[in-house]
């Protein structure tokens, strides 16, 4: 009925997450023990005393080894005097353990490892990602041939693990396809031929890690690594909710992509972008970078009481911190003390104190903008505006002179007091006559035009008119240049914090609570350095000195710097590990811990522990240093594997977690769409700068927002910049992207789902066929005969050539799309003319529509499609 | 083409494989699937069941045996009053005019009332109906004749009182974004029938999105294969659905050939089963292309059809959504999310006025409910498929005083405490009627029912309990249902 293997595979899944082999009966209490406790005691026996019952923690130490009134939790060594062992294993219905009534029951596999870790002396360990990674020896594969295959330590700790699970690494993947990997990883754009040729070329043994190093230069690698960080800073154009204003986050885009580019060492990336303003001096590239916490949505809903917003946006940002610096869920301490992990709603709160005192109100007073705000224009532009003002200003002066006498009425009145305004036709009573001179906008004033040149004649003051709307679109198009993007600021005076009865607003209680780092890490900031200890109020980070006084002396209250500082110290041991863990996750599909938004007690165990840890201890010696981690992964002889998968590996490891083969997976929409703009040469590369609005189909806005928002589409060169670049209103998104993140709140994983729908947005959004299209221009424009265009584009887009067999039934499918096209014209040319990008006038519509569809084909096979 | 047979027969074997495997971890709570279970959480879910990776949406069995295999859910965004429609209140009708009793604004909180607002008794009659005597208004003309096909709960009441936050918390169970919603729970759970369309379809009328936007049919950390499709009435139904420029169903039909013949190619060399799945999944665009437009081509139903639904083929109204709801009903889409707009009856202005833009909902509405009524009934669907239709929340028996001062229409507030849905078919009790509030329809007083406590009902229906429907994610089983007590309401279960 079914094949065996399905059956057989978990179980050694399950031995290999084990993390050895099943002779050995060496039970690791972290691994193996805490999951089982955390996941069927600790609502009851946990963190939380509100659901504790029976006075009785399991998740301490104290509490698992306690011995009250003769009976012992758990006796090391005796299973049968361990209260532990005899409840979940009691046939008595009001003693047995947990309760029959609750749904999460133990599994006889689990009582008995229960049991045996009892027998075997019940070893104990905090949650290993509660401790500081401790740096592990590297080890050497036994095999001296496979040992001689380890190009870097990365290697060393996964074909140590593969040996012992018995498998081989698999042979390096084609250099074709290796470059085409490697590029594609770390600037989001393929290789072109010439650089194929070049890598072919170039015998040095050092070729593969020059071109990485290339790759790590470019300046496209910061616009693709960009990406992921956008992601987990819920970046977008707009505030989402009602009406949807936009906003002007992209200088912060900017930043992000410069810093990355440079390599800013990753902890002090970290300390800009959390408190950037707080830094002694701090430059206006540092207060830009403090926008990363304002990039949260904010609700500006009619009805809603702006306490409640503010509330909202600072446990977002307590909560985004969590998850990006610590791998925490924090958000079940909004309303109670964690359930599994030891973290309480004081600590919760403690950090929603260092983030409450930005002086945002939660009033929206300034459309998608919401103070406190930056101006970031240059001089020439604020004295553009000056200069614009003083004209307009000027002209009001004598305009408000003539209406004097034109409007008779008394001194120091409107217009509109005068009984010649009431004559004023259509909205000019409202928008001219009510209005002073220096308040009209444009389009009142264009109104008004017409009626004092035409209807009513009044030449002198249609010249004024003129003239007058002539300074108001100075003054617009000055200050339309202005730029302004939200940062962060701290209030003089610091609002104090309260714990929020079920995270409330309204329910303050009376606990009152000062920033401080949560309590779970106090203890691994001692062990950890005394450097991280926080001590009055101060902490000192990684450059030490120059830590301002947090708080009043005496009182030890954290603020965001002192906080962003203990997140990069070594009194945090999280930040390098869920740093390095994304890494992972991006270039192999799946990070060591597989959760990366959680590294909590309930988290799967890591699949490499040793090789996390050493990465991150790792990471931090080489100063945080992004691209060297990056160079460290892509130069490994594991990611150089070839992706190539036996059908008894794909049994073995179907996810492809101990990587005996290299990583395959389908490509982001957004790289997907940029691979197919560079392919086409249509890739227009200009960095920086506000959203581009691309192909969309009609009506999605207006949809959306109630008819208040129209797509206007950008032409010719913004249809081209990179997917970075997309306009991204939050309540729609852009509709050419697929499995990406919604942009609303902090997104660390990855989507990769796979459904009809992609394939429909692949085969008919414009923007694809419009590649295929020009794709096909260039293929007629340079090869000379159907094998060698077909050659061409198949290397494009895949970077390598065809088979035969592949080139056949290309060739093949050619023609007979030739003839289809040749006994309809009309629709021949509609398809060659997708698109805004011109269109040669002398290529024949009939031989370019059948290369379009046969490039559309190109642009939507698996390999075209996937990072192989 | 010609290898489609044995992608299919590949894909079967594997999707049985996952049934047995579900059937087998079902039925045997021990040894291996348990271990299985432990230790491969996310492959296998908390239901016990892998899915196949080529068919996320391939149709599963519920846990248990259930009525309800489909849902229609009828969503009157803005939050209809109830006090107009089915929540009849004699004593309020006596009270009107007079000031509001302290007692009800001691606490609260409103959207836009402040100071002492008058009470306002409703707006039009009502009458006993069908043969249990339900109090309705005189509204809903066609609605009214299927009342003893349907069960009203009157006693809702929600922890929101703004729209979008409320329109996320009745969907998603949160009113924060980034949760699945109702119907990506249910197609996570059940799959779908027919696997030429999109399993979980969103029609909004007029075009408008409500507030809370696309993030209620949004699939939050489930997969994205489980989001609601919006079908549109505008351009294609289902977006990039045409193909480009008058490219041919045989001109696509032969470069998808070519795809799947060096996707095989591509398979055979390197072995990655995504590559068949890949196949699979254009083989489904290639279909659903033919199969999307179909069921949404209204211009195939009968003059008959129409004049009772009151449709006109184009048009962005309830009413066309209400026969498209039918259609795909009948072929078998899971979950049919349908959204009317225009019922925040604040009284600010004549769209929004209880006496003047609120009956013209009604009409948008009653007959188009009435025909679907009638029409799942005629054609044995409704026996089978659940309907429900409410707000995100009810209104105020106060009338509205934005800023302390009378208002140039009648209007009541958003009121969170109290408001009525109303559900048909799928296995709940017809011509019954649950919970009540007080006399003046402010507070509940008998048998309430949270929003959490109506989803665990719908999921029930759907042959599920709800702690079930669950998924790790950081560090949690989260549900819809979220982690606060909920019950399900067994009282309207047939």
């Amino acid at each position: 009925m079914f094949n065996p293997w399905t059956l057989a595979r978990p179980v050694l899944f399950a031995a290999f997450l084990a993390g050895g082999t099943q002779a050995a009966e060496k039970i690791d209490f972290n691994r193996q023990i805490l999951p089982i406790l955390s996941d069927a005691c600790f609502h009851c026996h946990g963190p939380d005393p509100e659901t504790r019952e029976a006075r009785l923690r399991l998740d301490q130490r104290d509490g698992l080894f306690r011995t009250r009134e003769g009976v012992t939790v758990v006796a090391p060594g005796q299973p049968d005097a361990s209260e532990l062992i005899l409840r979940i294993t009691s046939p008595h219905e009001d003693e047995v353990m947990p309760p029959r009534k609750v749904a999460r029951q133990l599994k006889p596999a689990e009582i008995d490892l229960l049991k045996r870790w009892v027998a075997g002396g019940a070893p104990w360990g905090a949650h290993w990602a509660f401790s500081p990674p401790q740096r592990p020896a590297v080890p050497v594969p036994a095999d001296p041939q496979l040992a001689a295959r380890v190009s870097n330590p990365v290697d060393a700790f996964i074909f140590a693990r593969l040996e012992r699970e018995k498998l081989a690494p698999a042979a390096e993947a084609p250099p074709e396809t290796l470059l085409r990997r490697v590029t594609l990883e770390l600037t989001g754009l393929p290789p072109t031929p010439a650089e194929l040729d070049a890598f072919a070329a170039d015998r040095s043994p050092d070729a593969y890690e020059r071109v990485v190093d290339r790759l790590l230069a470019s300046p496209r690698y910061g616009e693709r690594w960009a990406w992921d960080w956008l992601d987990l800073a819920r970046f977008a154009d707009t505030n989402g909710f009602q009406g949807d204003p936009e906003r002007t986050m992209w200088p912060w885009r900017d930043w992000v992509v410069n810093a990355l580019n440079a390599n800013m060492p990753f902890d002090r990336f970290t300390i800009e972008q959390l408190a950037g303003d707080l830094l002694p001096g701090a430059t206006t590239e540092q207060k830009l970078a403090s926008g990363f916490h304002r990039n949260n949505m904010f609700n500006g809903e009619g009805g809603r009481i702006p306490e409640e917003t503010r509330v909202e946006n600072v446990f977002d940002r307590v909560e985004t911190t969590a998850t990006v610096w610590l791998g925490l869920t924090f958000t079940c301490a909004r309303c109670h003390d964690h359930k599994y992990d030891p973290i309480a709603q004081q600590d919760y709160y403690a950090l929603f104190d260092i983030f409450n005192q930005l002086s945002e109100t939660g009033r929206n007073q300034g459309g998608g903008q919401v103070p406190p705000v930056m101006d970031l224009s240059t001089p020439a532009e604020q004295e553009r505006v000056k200069r614009a003002n003083a004209k307009l200003d000027a002209l009001a002066r004598r305009v408000d002179a003539f209406e004097l006498k034109k409007f008779p009425r008394p001194e120091g009145r409107p217009v509109a007091d005068s009984p010649d305004a009431i004559k004023l036709p259509g909205n000019l009573y409202a928008t001219h006559a009510k209005v002073e001179p220096r308040r009209r906008n444009i389009n009142g004033l264009l109104e008004a035009l017409p009626h004092f040149q035409a209807t009513d004649p009044d030449p002198e003051y249609a010249k004024l008119l003129e003239e007058h709307i002539a300074a108001v679109r100075e003054r617009d198009n000055a200050t339309a240049r202005i730029t302004r993007v939200m940062i962060m600021d701290e209030l003089k005076e610091r609002r104090e914090t309260f714990v929020l009865t079920r995270g409330s607003y309204e329910h303050k209680t009376d606990q009152k609570v000062v920033g401080a780092i949560p309590a779970l890490f106090r203890g691994a900031a001692e062990a950890g350095g005394a450097r991280a200890r926080p001590a009055h109020g101060k902490i000192a980070g990684p450059s030490g000195a120059d830590s301002p006084p947090a708080a009043a002396p005496g009182e030890p209250r954290l603020n965001r710097l002192d906080l962003a500082r203990w997140l990069v110290s070594p009194g945090n041991p999280l930040a390098a590990r869920v740093t390095v863990n994304r890494a992972w996750q991006a270039f192999f599909g799946t990070g060591f811990v597989k959760t990366a938004e959680d590294f909590g007690v309930q988290s799967e165990p890591p699949s490499h522990p040793e090789l996390l840890d050493w990465l991150a201890t790792e990471f931090v010696a080489r100063g945080w240093d992004l691209k060297a981690l990056h160079r460290l992964i892509v130069t490994s002889a594991t990611y150089r594997q070839s992706s190539r998968v036996t059908p008894e590996l794909l049994e073995r490891d179907p996810d492809n977690r101990l990587l005996a083969r290299g990583p395959r997976h389908r490509m982001p929409s957004w790289m997907l769409r940029d691979q197919a703009l560079a392919a086409a040469g249509l890739l227009h590369e200009q960095r920086g700068g506000p959203a581009v609005k691309p192909y969309q189909p009609a009506g999605i806005w207006e949809e959306a927002t109630f008819g208040k928002k129209t797509y206007q589409q950008d032409h010719g060169d913004a249809l081209y910049r990179r997917s970075l670049y997309v306009f991204w209103r939050r309540i729609v998104g852009p509709t050419t992207f697929f499995d990406a993140g919604a942009r609303q709140v902090c997104t660390v994983k990855v989507a990769r789902t796979n459904t009809p729908l992609h394939a429909l947005v692949t085969l008919n959004d414009p923007a694809y066929v419009e590649a295929a299209r020009v794709l096909a221009q260039g293929a007629l424009a340079t090869a000379t005969d159907d094998s060698g265009r077909v050659d061409q584009v198949f290397r494009l887009v895949t970077a390598r050539r065809p088979s035969a067999a592949e080139r056949d039934i290309l060739l093949r499918r050619l023609a007979t799309l030739r003839g289809q096209f040749a006994a309809d014209p009309k629709a021949a040319l509609q398809l060659a003319s997708t698109g805004e990008a011109p269109r040669p006038g002398s290529l024949d519509p009939v031989e370019h529509a059948a290369w379009t569809a046969l490039c559309s084909l190109l642009l939507n096979l698996d390999e075209t499609l996937s990072r192989e | 083409m010609r290898d489609l047979d044995g992608l299919k027969r590949e894909l079967e074997h594997t999707r049985l494989t996952a049934v047995t495997r579900r059937h087998f971890l079902r039925h045997c709570g021990t040894g291996l699937g348990a271990l299985w279970l432990a230790t491969t959480a996310g492959a296998v879910d908390r239901l016990g069941f892998a899915r196949a990776p080529a068919e996320p949406l391939a149709p599963l069995p519920p846990q248990f045996p259930a009525k309800a295999k489909r849902v229609i859910y009828l969503h009157m965004a803005g939050a209809p009053s109830q006090l107009e429609l089915f929540d009849y209140k004699p004593v309020l009708a006596r009270l009107d005019g007079q000031d509001c009793p302290p007692s009800f604004l001691e606490g609260k909180r409103f959207a836009f009332i402040s100071g002492v607002p008058k009470m306002l008794g409703p707006q039009f009659p009502f009458h006993p109906s069908g043969q249990a005597g339900a109090w309705i208004s005189d509204r809903l003309p066609h609605f009214e004749r299927h009342i003893d096909d349907v069960c009203f709960v009157r006693s809702m009441r929600t922890d929101e009182f703004n729209h979008a936050p409320a329109q996320l918390m009745l969907h998603t169970g949160s009113p924060r974004f980034g949760h699945p919603s109702l119907g990506s729970w249910v197609t996570y759970g059940l799959g779908t029938e027919n696997q030429n369309l999109p399993g979980y379809i969103v029609l909004v009328s007029g075009g408008k999105t409500p507030d809370g936007g696309k993030s209620l049919w949004g699939s939050g950390f489930l997969p994205s294969v489980y989001q609601g499709v919006q079908c549109r009435a505008q351009g294609d139904p289902v977006l990039f659905l045409s193909n480009p420029a008058d490219v041919s169903r045989p001109e696509r039909r032969r470069v998808l050939d070519a795809i799947g013949d060096i996707n095989r190619e591509q398979h055979a060399r390197h072995g990655d089963p995504e590559t068949l799945t890949r196949i699979a999944q254009y083989e489904l665009a290639f279909r659903m292309q033919v199969s999307a437009s179909e069921a949404m081509d209204l211009s195939r139903e009968t003059a008959a059809v129409h004049a009772r639904y009151g449709t006109q083929p184009g048009a962005e109204s309830f009413a066309n959504n209400c026969l498209l709801a039918r259609r795909l009903a009948e072929r078998g889409v899971r979950f049919i999310q349908l959204y009317h707009w225009g019922w925040d009856s604040h009284g600010a202005s004549e769209s929004e006025a209880l006496t003047t833009g609120f009956p013209k909902r009604c009409l948008e509405v009653d007959q188009p409910i009435g025909a679907l009524l009638s029409d799942l009934k005629e054609r044995g669907l409704l026996e089978e498929t659940l309907v429900i239709w409410g707000g995100e929340f009810g209104r105020t028996p106060m009338r509205e005083n934005r800023n302390g001062q009378e208002m140039k229409f009648v209007g009541r507030d958003h009121h969170p405490g109290a408001f009525t849905v109303w559900l048909a078919g799928g296995g709940v009790k017809p011509g019954f009627s649950y919970g009540a509030t007080d006399e003046m329809g402010y507070n509940i007083v008998e048998n309430p029912v949270e929003v959490r406590d109506l989803q665990a009902t719908i999921i029930r229906l759907l042959g599920f309990d709800h702690h079930k429907l669950s998924l790790p994610f950081q560090g949690l089983d989260q549900k819809i249902t979220g982690v606060k007590p909920t019950r399900i309401v067994r009282e309207i279960i047939a």
